[in-house]
């Protein structure tokens, strides 16, 4: 097999962050149009902190004065092709921002047409969101100059105390050429194992490595996994109805110990067994079905029938866990 | 043959993975090649490793708990002693140390591994960043580089012609190193001729981006004397943080990477060569003053992470690095620096030594 798939996922993120009385007075006083710094020692600090950097000394919501709305560019970098993650969907310039009569820079984006307008020095103020929730992004962006542009309406009625931050990330994963071997196997209905060269486990196909000898493992190690075993753990699932649950009845997930193999297919489903009947031990046999064969689809597992051979009466086999 | 106190601690064995762009393994698969690479080196077996600690990212792998996938390459049967951090794997090394110095285990293996190839890595840096202030904003690697770049330009710490400097020199000396990913002849002209990434960045500022992993193995001196003719000795190895917003630093200085020197003893005595994570090139003179280093010091000889920039390994690699300079190079003693956060913000500094 010469070339490799991989899959993609975007995983979300949709944390929602209490603020405490520092952050959550500085993000209310955004939704006000104003901010707020911190005095901290002979400093103010913006943003402010809930601890001064210097001696970790509390600092207290007493403390907090206003700052800006104007103030000075103290570095600048042009973004001339944004991420998904950025503020603006145009190019612009993140730039550490000293606001008039605080002593530190706050970090946020510029919005000017390209890098020419943009200098070390230079004197911006807020540009406002119409509405705001007591965000960061309650700036849309600074802009050159000394008045506050945007803006409008009320602040927030009530204390901001909580923030929501919703960031997503997409991953592509390369597919293993063992994980496509196992899973070309499996539609032919077949299970592919893989034989450790120095102790003789065997594992599903799908891993390319002993985990006890951390030895890699490849196509010459494979050999064909039986298609009975014995369950060694089971579960029943009392079904909760939430999106995507098809089930309505209780059902059956089990773990099976493949014959001559320390192979343990876990959660699997069950065939013709009643929930009352399944059990620790009870022989079992995989169940394929064919149907999307004919649409060029792979041979797919059912799950598991009872074959009727008497149980394996092992004491040992629920401990049997992987 | 010098003696070494019990607790003294050496370097007896490490493997670096190729470095490249987009790897077809999964982390556990590049994990088994240099866990198995650095027992070898060391000549030892699994089964002679008491603790393991590995340094990888969730974030960069994709998968909350990732590590514990991780932990089959290290052929952890009978169970071992194990470790992680979700750090560099430089940090993992300094875990390790500490352990080894309870003097109870005689044999430590470091990992560090990450394949950033999995996410853009624009999106996954913001997620780690102060979540109320700078990750909404999306913040990334580059955008916080550039930012200290010019307070750095600004300050006339260093000039754009300095950093293209900086950036050839490190790909002429990476055509040595056969794990580099980008090495070779380059014109500074020619360099700076190109169009800014993140003005006042230039593509030949930035790292590439990397899939690799790194292990290290580590043993107290008696264990070491035995299983190595030549053991590597951690003279020194410290860590410091400053605060996370780069907005409440001064960015001319790196206080964390002074502090991490003076307890790691670097003044002590000379240094001959220094490998640094300077993942941009504006970084290397702020960081080598930081460090107090005279201009005779050789800076990242192996073209250091311009070259090749596995996140959560990179700063293992610059200890394994500075350890082959000395059972490789001749040299005497050398220096490994790592860091991690925006700007420079948290800083470890590993002093070795040879007999």
């Amino acid at each position: 097999m010469t070339t490799t798939r991989s899959v993609e996922a975007t995983i979300r993120f949709p944390y929602k962050r209490s603020l405490g009385p520092v952050m959550g007075a500085f993000m209310t006083a955004l939704t006000e149009q104003r901010f707020l710094g911190i005095r901290s020692g002979e400093r103010v600090l913006c943003p402010p902190r809930e601890w001064d950097p210097d001696t970790a000394a509390d600092l207290s919501a007493d403390d907090l004065v206003e700052v800006g709305p104007a103030g000075t560019v103290e570095s600048w970098t042009w973004v001339s092709s944004p991420s998904a993650a950025h503020p603006l969907d145009h190019p612009f310039a993140f730039a550490l921002i000293r606001l008039d009569g605080a002593d530190t820079a706050l970090l946020h984006a510029v919005d000017v047409a390209s890098p020419d307008a943009l200098s070390t020095g230079m004197r911006v103020a807020p540009r406002w969101k119409a509405e705001r929730v007591g965000h960061i992004t309650d700036v849309e962006a600074f802009v050159p100059g000394e008045v506050p542009q945007g803006g409008g309406g009320a602040g927030a009625e009530e204390p901001v105390t909580m923030m929501d931050y919703d960031a997503a990330i997409t991953y592509t994963t390369p597919v293993t050429r063992n994980e496509m071997r196992a899973e070309a196997a499996n539609a032919e209905g077949r299970f592919l194992g893989l034989e450790c060269p120095a102790c003789a486990r065997v594992y599903l196909g799908g891993r390319g490595f002993c985990p006890i000898d951390a030895l890699e493992l490849g196509p010459e190690h494979e050999v064909e996994l039986s298609q009975r075993g014995t369950i060694t753990n089971y579960t029943i699932i009392e079904p909760v109805q939430y999106p995507g649950q098809t089930e309505t009845e209780p059902f059956a997930r089990v773990h099976v110990l493949l014959d001559g193999s320390d192979v343990i297919l876990g959660y699997q489903p069950v065939v013709e067994f009643p929930v009352g009947d399944v059990r620790i031990g009870a022989r079992v046999a995989a169940v394929w079905n064919d149907t999307k064969v004919a649409s060029g689809g792979g041979i797919e597992l059912d799950g598991w029938i009872p074959t009727g051979e008497p149980d394996d009466t092992d004491p040992n086999l629920v401990n049997r866990i992987c | 043959m010098a003696t070494h106190p019990p607790d003294d601690i050496a370097i007896i064995g490490w493997h670096v993975s190729p470095m490249i762009r987009r790897t077809e393994l999964t982390e556990a698969q590049m994990l088994l090649e240099v866990v198995n690479g650095a027992t070898a080196h060391a000549g030892i077996t699994n089964a002679d490793v008491d603790f393991t600690c590995a340094g990888s990212c969730d974030y960069v792998a994709g998968q909350a708990f990732s590590f514990v996938q991780n932990i089959d390459a290290f052929g952890a049967w009978p169970p071992k002693r194990d470790s992680h951090v979700e750090m560099d794997g430089a940090w993992a090394l300094y875990e390790a140390w500490v352990r080894l110095l309870v003097g109870d285990l005689d044999v430590a293996l470091v990992t560090g591994s990450g394949r950033s190839s999995t996410a853009d890595p624009d999106i996954v840096y913001p997620m780690e960043m102060d979540p109320y202030y700078l990750a909404p904003l999306g913040v990334d690697a580059m955008s916080f580089a550039a930012l200290q770049a010019r307070v750095l330009l600004d300050g006339g710490v260093v000039t754009e012609r300095q950093m293209a400097e900086i950036a050839a020199r490190c790909r002429r000396d990476a055509r040595a190193n056969p794990h580099a990913q980008v090495a070779g002849d380059f014109d500074v002209d020619a360099l700076l001729a190109e169009d800014y990434v993140r003005e006042p960045l230039r593509r030949h500022d930035l790292p590439p981006i990397t899939d690799g992993a790194c292990a290290v193995v580590i043993a107290r001196a008696d264990k070491a004397r035995e299983l190595c003719e030549n053991p590597v000795w951690i003279r020194g190895l410290s860590h410091c943080a400053e605060i996370h917003y780069a907005g409440l630093r001064d960015l001319r200085q790196a206080e964390s990477i002074t502090r991490a020197a003076k307890a790691a003893g670097v003044g002590d005595a000379p240094v001959e060569v220094a490998e640094l994570q300077t993942a941009f090139t504006h970084e290397e003179p702020l960081v080598a003053a930081a460090l107090g280093l005279g201009a005779d010091v050789v800076v990242n000889p192996s073209g250091g992470p311009l070259a090749a920039n596995p996140i959560m390994a990179t700063g293992l690699v610059r200890i394994a690095e500075a350890a082959r300079q000395i059972r490789d190079e001749g040299r005497h003693r050398t220096l490994a620096h790592s860091t991690s956060g925006p700007c420079l913000q948290q800083n470890l500094v590993c002093v070795l030594e040879g007999e």
